[in-house]
């Protein structure tokens, strides 16, 4: 809301409270004041009169003019085309400071002495788009009605004014009218407001032919009013002056009055030239389908739903944002419908922003009027018309549907005021702060009944009254404590919790979180890992990059592994912590991917590759860290996803036979599609982690015998698994056996094709003797019994 | 007698002599071993008056020690001599770099929501999630929002149909907490997480990002308990002694409503860049839990009051570490992501 600081001087008394003041009490008060802006901005200005101008002798464009001031004539040098003797203008003398900080001095230009300047009103700082062409053009020319020798100059020409630009909290649609924000400037100040003495003026009138009807319950009022005369014109000074400072360009009386009305009472009004209405009737409809021609010249396509104002059945405006071409007042205008209605404001939300057009008049249906609006717009277009156009012969006022007086009474207590919001304030105090807001408190006991006018249609319960209380008496000085109540247990849940362990360990060993976008498109759907269900579609998706809720993290992880590699970021060891949904499911996961190394030092001759067994010793141990032992999980074959997986190069991961998870080397053809390098990546479900029992912490006595290792060199086909083969040691050596370390693999010379070499060490320990040589011959010797038997397994010779 | 002092001198020229370890062994037997020069003179005694024998005997007796003393004292020198020559030989440029072990980072609006999470733990709340695939009953309607509010249109919300939407703030969370509570008082959550708009990405724009909320409902919570929540907030995530302001403001959820200022942790207040030279900065939205919401959720709010705060993550990030565009947090360079290696 543009708020003009002369504009508001016609209902408040503003003497000896600056715009700057003004300003910082609103926004104290919730009004907040985004910026202030002055129409011009000039000092030592003086109306003159030319009373000489001559070409200057040196030049093919200047001219050297005198200028009577009133107490002296001044020689000034002018570039202006169109400067004449005998013309009144404005002068600025040396001393004076101009818009951007021009300062005047006396000054010779082209041997001819210059005293002063003659100025354009952009040289005062008028904004461009308040001028003509002529004004652009050149210097102002005076109206002959202000004297020469006037020196409150800005004053004089209506440019005095300051305009706050007032953000407004949707709860404050009213204070887009200037009345209503009269009323708040009131409150804050403590000054009596005077509103207009309108009411009743549309009671004027005599019986007409004219119809009005409403076939939409989304136009629920609508008043109209037949004015017979009216005398188109240019607007007086102050109107105009009054409507650039809202923001709104003059064009005539008629039109200006209208738009004036609207600012006061935040209503918007459509006049129509009556004698361009083809019938005399207006019905407003919301069943038509067709193309139509506004009055900005442009042709709208209009839907089934869309509010328009027909006459005998002919579209004439889109209600609510734009009047038709057809009925425009201009000056042959004799007579004139006045249109106030109101318009269901979700539909012209929906019209408007469709059709593109952000009108005034829609900004303010969609926002909200209150409901007398329309009435006091009436009343009020007929007092100005009368006062500003000649208006007479005025028909009776037509209304269609019902006013509503929706006048209520809500009522607080200081005491229950006072308890939420913890202060002490006194009944004094408070029934002061209602009665400056106008909502006529009247006091019974504790207990206090406010009478809440029409345009307040946010006040309703005990607690906005509250608010109305706090926000004028001042949040400043409000205490601060803390809440009184019985001890609550803080403290993270079990998913919390596994969340932050999974966060911690995958730091420590080098990996760094990432969040990535939920929404992605068909392409990631398609690309899922273990995709959770059926993807969920947005109804209406800003692009086809963000149409779906993903199904999995793979491709999300991937798009980022290859945005750092194309940044040249080569080690990328990362991983994602969140939930999927999809249709009816939802569920929470964790992936990982990593390139490059985990950990290097070319220095040092440290490296630890970003590779399968280095993933898989991330997962393990994290795993370990939530209670999860390596017995329980096993690595088995990938089966379930070849698209993105190298295929001997992948796992499924499961915990207690179930799936946890799938990881792996990423597919090379997916690789070169992404334009990534090798990586490994997976991807894990924490729900299951989540419904299986973690183990406990557990102390064992540490042993008291020796351990005794034995490494053997095995050779077996070559599609023989570690796994198999530890799993064989473990059964054969019973509780005998406390470690197997498979610490080499190779396949080559020596070793026949198809056949592979793995070299172990075994310990052997028993918890509660020193084995004899005798006694670990006895069981490594069943050891490698059950490894030839179960996996073809023998010793290297 | 003067072949004992001989040989006990010339034991003792040829130890002084020595210079390395295996020397001073052969040394030792020559002298002291069977056959070695001491040892020998022990044969010459039979040669003696038995008169002189025990004399005799004791002399080479006090020159065997005095010869195993010297050789005991080299020995240490030349061991001591020889280590201190390793340990030269061993001498690296300590400053060399270490072998960095590199640990991984949180991502930065992981610090922020644990420092928030945490600071309530310590006050007694419990941290409380919900879908971000929500019901639009839980995401506006219990919010009080209603139905022809512009918020819940399609141009705004990432509606998969008229019920069910993305969650546009995590209201929603404290919706379904009130529920869930059945009536029963106190409440005091934290909830984090995901909301979505349908915004476009830009600088200062995020179609998805993270807020949190706070609430407490019980008998008698005020205002003022709100804003000395808010000042222990403000303290903790901006540096001690921040002050804290209210402005009224407008929720649908909460009446009074205010916006909350933090005083600029930059320059403390004297207006700087980032506070646009008002000392304040926005940080919260907050106010008194609204009667209709309390009432909806099925408590007596003629009985209880609660407040309720919101705040958004990237915000308070991008406050924090000075960060200027919002995408970098989804965009996870990994430049970015290591800035942000420790709570600060």
């Amino acid at each position: 809301m543009r708020m003009s600081i002369n504009w508001l001087k016609e209902y408040v008394d503003l003497e000896g409270v600056s715009p700057q003041e003004l300003a910082q009490k609103l926004t104290i008060a919730g009004l907040e004041v985004e910026g202030i802006e002055t129409m011009a901005q000039a000092s030592g200005l003086v109306i003159g009169r030319v009373l000489t101008c001559e070409d200057h002798p040196d030049s093919d464009h200047l001219h050297v003019t005198t200028v009577d001031v009133g107490a002296e004539v001044l020689q000034i040098v002018c570039g202006a085309p169109n400067v004449r003797a005998g013309q009144k203008v404005i002068v600025s003398r040396v001393g004076a400071v101009l818009a951007g900080g021009l300062q005047i001095k006396p000054t010779v230009i082209r041997g001819q002495q210059s005293n002063g300047m003659i100025c354009s009103l952009s040289e005062l700082g008028v904004d461009k788009k308040w001028q003509t062409e002529q004004q652009l053009a050149g210097i102002y020319e005076v109206d002959e009605s202000i004297p020469v020798g006037e020196s409150e100059v800005l004053k004089a020409l209506g440019l005095d004014d300051t305009i706050l630009d007032i953000g407004l909290t949707p709860n404050r649609a009213d204070c887009n009218a200037m009345w209503n924000i009269a009323m708040e400037v009131g409150a804050v100040l403590h000054r009596p407001v005077r509103w207009p003495d309108c009411q009743g003026a549309a009671k004027v009138g005599v019986p007409g032919n004219f119809r009005l009807s409403s076939k939409t319950d989304k136009c629920p009022l609508f008043i109209g009013k037949v004015v017979n005369h009216v005398k188109v014109g240019p607007s007086p000074k102050w109107l105009q002056n009054a409507l650039h400072a809202a923001g709104i360009k003059s064009i005539n009386n008629v039109v200006d009055i209208s738009n004036y009305v609207m600012v006061e009472t935040g209503h918007p009004l459509h006049y129509y030239d009556l004698k361009k209405l083809p019938h005399h009737e207006i019905t407003v409809v919301d069943d038509v389908e067709m193309t139509m021609q506004a009055l900005d010249g442009q042709e709208y396509e209009i839907r089934r739903g869309d509010l328009l104002i027909t006459t005998g059945g002919v579209p004439t405006g889109i209600a609510g944002i734009l009047g038709g071409e057809e009925s425009k007042i201009d000056e042959n205008t004799t007579s004139i419908f006045i249109e106030a209605a109101d318009f269901n404001a979700v539909s012209i939300r929906n019209t408007a922003r469709r059709l593109g057009l952000n009108t005034e008049a829609a900004s303010r249906f969609i926002k909200g009027v209150e409901p007398l609006a329309a009435i006091k717009a009436v009343d009020r277009s007929v007092q100005l018309l009368s006062s500003l156009a000649e208006a007479r012969d005025f028909e009776e006022t037509l209304v269609v549907g019902e006013l509503r007086n929706p006048e209520r009474t809500v009522t607080e207590t200081l005491s229950h005021c006072n308890q939420l919001l913890g202060t002490s304030f006194t009944m004094e105090q408070v029934v002061g702060v209602l009665n400056d807001l106008n909502l006529n408190p009247q006091q019974q006991g504790d207990q206090i009944t406010c009478t809440i006018p029409s345009y307040r249609t946010n006040l309703n319960i005990r607690e906005d009254l509250d608010e109305e209380i706090i926000r004028l008496l001042g949040y400043e000085g409000l205490k601060t404590t803390l809440p009184q109540m019985k001890a609550t247990v803080g403290q993270l849940s079990d998913r919390q919790q596994l969340r932050r362990t999974l966060q911690r360990t995958l730091n420590a060993m080098g990996l760094s979180e990432i969040i990535t976008y939920t929404l992605v498109s068909k392409r990631y759907i398609d690309h899922g890992l273990m995709p959770l269900g059926e993807a969920i579609e947005l109804a209406s998706p800003m692009s086809e990059e963000r149409r779906y809720v993903r199904t999995s993290l793979l491709m999300s992880l991937l798009e980022c592994l290859a945005y750092n590699q194309n940044h040249k970021n080569e080690d990328v060891n990362l991983f994602e912590i969140s939930h999927l949904y999809a249709d009816q499911k939802q569920q929470e996961r964790l992936a990982m991917v990593m390139a490059g190394n985990l950990q290097s030092s070319r220095l040092h001759r440290v490296q630890v590759s970003s590779d399968f067994f280095t993933m898989k010793g991330v997962l393990m141990e994290a795993l370990e860290k939530l209670g999860f032992s390596a017995e329980r999980i096993e690595f088995r074959q990938n089966d379930l996803d070849q698209e993105h997986f190298h295929p001997y190069r992948s796992a499924c991961v499961m915990l207690d036979r179930k799936l946890l998870g799938v990881m792996g080397e990423i597919h090379p053809s997916l690789a070169r599609q992404l334009g990534v390098s090798r990586a490994v990546a997976g991807e894990f479900n924490l729900e299951l982690l989540l419904e299986s029992k973690a183990g406990k912490v557990r102390f064992t006595a540490m042993d008291r015998f020796p351990a005794v290792h034995r490494d053997v060199a095995l050779v077996v086909r070559e599609e023989v698994q570690a796994q198999q083969l530890i799993r064989s040691i473990k059964a054969a050596g019973r509780k005998l056996v406390r470690e197997v370390e498979v610490f080499d693999v190779y396949q080559g010379e020596h070793v026949e094709a198809g056949s592979k070499s793995v070299a172990l060490s075994i310990t052997y320990q028993s918890g509660e003797q020193t084995l004899t040589d005798q006694q670990i011959q006895s069981v490594h010797q069943s050891v490698l019994e059950r490894l030839k038997n179960d996996c073809g397994a023998v010793l290297r010779g | 007698m003067e072949k004992i002092q001989q040989v006990q001198q010339q034991a003792l020229d040829q130890i002084e002599a020595c210079t390395d370890l295996q020397q001073l062994q052969q040394i030792r037997i020559t002298t002291l071993g069977k056959k070695g020069s001491i040892s020998s003179l022990m044969t010459m005694m039979k040669d003696l008056p038995a008169t002189e024998k025990p004399a005799f005997g004791q002399q080479v007796n006090d020159c065997k020690k005095t010869v195993s003393a010297a050789l005991e004292k080299k020995q240490t020198l030349l061991e001591k001599e020889a280590l201190d020559r390793q340990l030269q030989q061993e001498k690296i440029d300590i400053t060399l770099p270490g072998t960095a072990l590199r640990s991984g980072t949180l991502h930065p609006l992981t610090l922020v929501r644990q420092e928030i999470e945490d600071l309530f733990i310590g006050m007694g709340y419990t941290v409380a999630e919900g879908p971000e695939v929500e019901l639009d009953f839980y995401n506006f309607e219990r919010a009080n929002i209603p139905a022809d509010h512009p918020a819940r249109d399609m141009q705004d919300t990432f509606y998969i149909n008229p019920q069910v939407l993305l969650r546009t703030h995590t209201t929603a969370i404290q919706m379904r907490e009130l529920e869930k509570a059945q009536g029963r008082l106190p409440i005091k959550v934290i909830c984090p997480g995901k909301v979505y708009r349908r915004d476009d990405d830009d600088a200062t724009h995020s179609h998805q990002f993270m807020q949190a909320e706070g609430l407490v409902v019980d008998e008698n919570i005020t205002l003022t308990d709100l804003k000395g929540t808010l000042q222990f907030m403000a303290d903790r995530m901006f540096g001690k002694g921040r002050q804290i302001r209210f402005r009224p403001s407008y929720f649908q959820f909460t009446e009074p409503s205010v916006e909350v200022d933090v005083s600029c942790h930059l320059c403390g207040g004297k207006g700087c860049p980032v506070c646009k030279g008002t000392g304040w900065i926005e940080v919260l939205g907050a106010g008194m839990v609204h009667p209709h919401v309390l009432d909806m959720a099925g408590f007596d709010s003629s009985a209880c009051s609660g407040f309720a705060f919101g705040v958004g993550l990237e915000r308070v990030a991008m406050l924090k570490y000075g960060i200027d565009d919002i995408r970098n947090f989804y965009i996870n360079d990994t430049r970015f992501l290591k800035m942000f290696d420790r709570f600060d």
